[in-house]
């Protein structure tokens, strides 16, 4: 069975065996826990003792309320990836053996959070290194120990990088004479004109 | 196989108190020692409760260690543990309280002398996206589909990280040799080989 919201693909076997595990707890708090597992996909530190608080009347063990925390990250992250829209979530997970109150709480606390967590995972996207800043300086030479009247400007940039993850930066200092840093702006330039009829 | 105990191992086992009391407490400070590391402390304590001078104690219990970890990595039998220390000359009664402390730990201290394998970095977890080169500043309008792949490994508590790129057909020959490789795993070879190992 193809499901859209596991990308056109089967449905993993743990996702079905714990589709049990959540139908064990009312809709209702199944909608709070909902909201928990939201707050941690989208940054912010999830509460873990509301959790516990919210399954200890459905007798859940640890093992199972981190179970139901991995399936419902799972379920939400996954459609939200494959732009599922909620009425299929709800449809398809009351087709994996969800009650319909279950399946359409959970839905209606994706819709709300949707683009958000669309969002956040845009920007959780591998990316190599950014741009933290450039700092630049312009000075005049005026002479050196090769020649005694120089008279030319000079140019340092410092590009600051962040990489990914680690948050680590990286300095790339460079000086430039005139000529060169025309060539470099006028190559930018072009560059930037035509990232601007792609946006 | 037996075991064979150079003379300073002899005379490091030498010091062993012949009241199996002690002799039991002096293994479970040695298993201790395999299981976390030196513990002077627990050394010094024990020595004071028997009676015994600290380097004894000392001496001692890595001479129990070897023992202990010698045999688990060769996993010899009873009998053959039973000979290698009758040549040590000790009483029945220490005898066979060492060989039921070698026989109680024996899984625990293989799980331990696993671990000191070397290991090469494993596989931690896979980052990618698919981008489409459109312009370069040497030539324009282009349509270049890349992937970019980067790969987290684990190395002893060591995270790195390899960036790798490529074209889309050659990450379908990628994908293709990989799953010839766990299609191995159903060949007859491969499992009159995992047939035997189990």
């Amino acid at each position: 069975m193809r499901f859209r919201f596991c990308g056109d693909l089967d449905c993993p076997d743990w996702v079905l065996a714990e589709i049990s595990t959540l139908a064990k707890i009312s809709s209702v708090k199944l909608k709070l826990i909902c909201a928990q597992v939201l707050r941690d996909l989208l940054g912010d530190p999830m509460e873990y003792e509301k959790i516990l608080k919210l399954t200890s009347d459905a007798k859940l063990e640890s093992g199972d309320v981190k179970a139901t925390i991995a399936v419902l990250g799972f379920i939400l992250s996954s459609a939200a990836k494959h732009n599922v829209d909620s009425e299929s979530l709800s449809s398809e997970l009351q087709q994996l053996g969800l009650p319909k109150e279950h399946a359409s709480g959970l839905c209606r606390s994706y819709e709300e959070k949707q683009s958000s967590l669309q969002d956040r995972l845009r920007a959780c996207s591998l990316r190599l290194s950014r741009l933290g800043s450039v700092c630049w300086r312009v000075d005049f030479t005026l002479s050196s120990s090769e020649l005694r009247e120089v008279n030319e400007p000079l140019i340092h940039l410092n590009f600051n990088l962040r990489d990914g993850e680690h948050g680590e930066t990286a300095a790339v200092p460079m000086v430039l004479s005139a000529e060169k840093f025309r060539v470099l702006l006028a190559e930018l330039k072009q560059a930037q004109a035509l990232m601007n009829t792609l946006l | 196989m037996l075991l064979v105990l150079s003379a300073e191992q002899k005379a490091h086992l030498g010091c062993l108190p012949q009241g199996t009391a002690a002799v039991a407490e002096l293994g479970r400070l040695a298993v201790e020692l395999l299981r976390r590391g030196a513990a002077p402390r627990a050394c010094e304590a024990a020595a004071r409760k028997l009676n015994i001078d600290v380097d004894a104690v000392q001496r001692a219990v890595e001479g129990l260690t070897y023992l202990l970890t010698e045999s688990s990595k060769l996993m010899i039998s009873e009998i053959d543990f039973q000979d290698s220390i009758h040549v040590l000359g000790f009483s029945d009664e220490l005898n066979k309280l060492l060989l039921q402390l070698y026989l109680d730990n024996r899984k625990e201290i293989r799980s331990i002398l696993n671990e000191l394998a070397p290991k090469l970095p494993s596989y931690h977890s896979l980052e990618w996206r698919l981008d489409v080169q459109l312009a370069s500043r040497s030539l324009r309008q282009q349509i270049k589909p890349v992937v970019t792949i980067k790969l987290h490994l684990n190395q002893n508590e060591d995270q790195t990280a390899q960036v790798l790129q490529t074209d889309p057909s050659t990450l379908l020959h990628l994908i293709q040799q990989l799953e010839q490789a766990l299609g191995e795993m159903k060949t007859n070879h491969c499992r009159r080989i995992v047939r035997n190992m189990k």
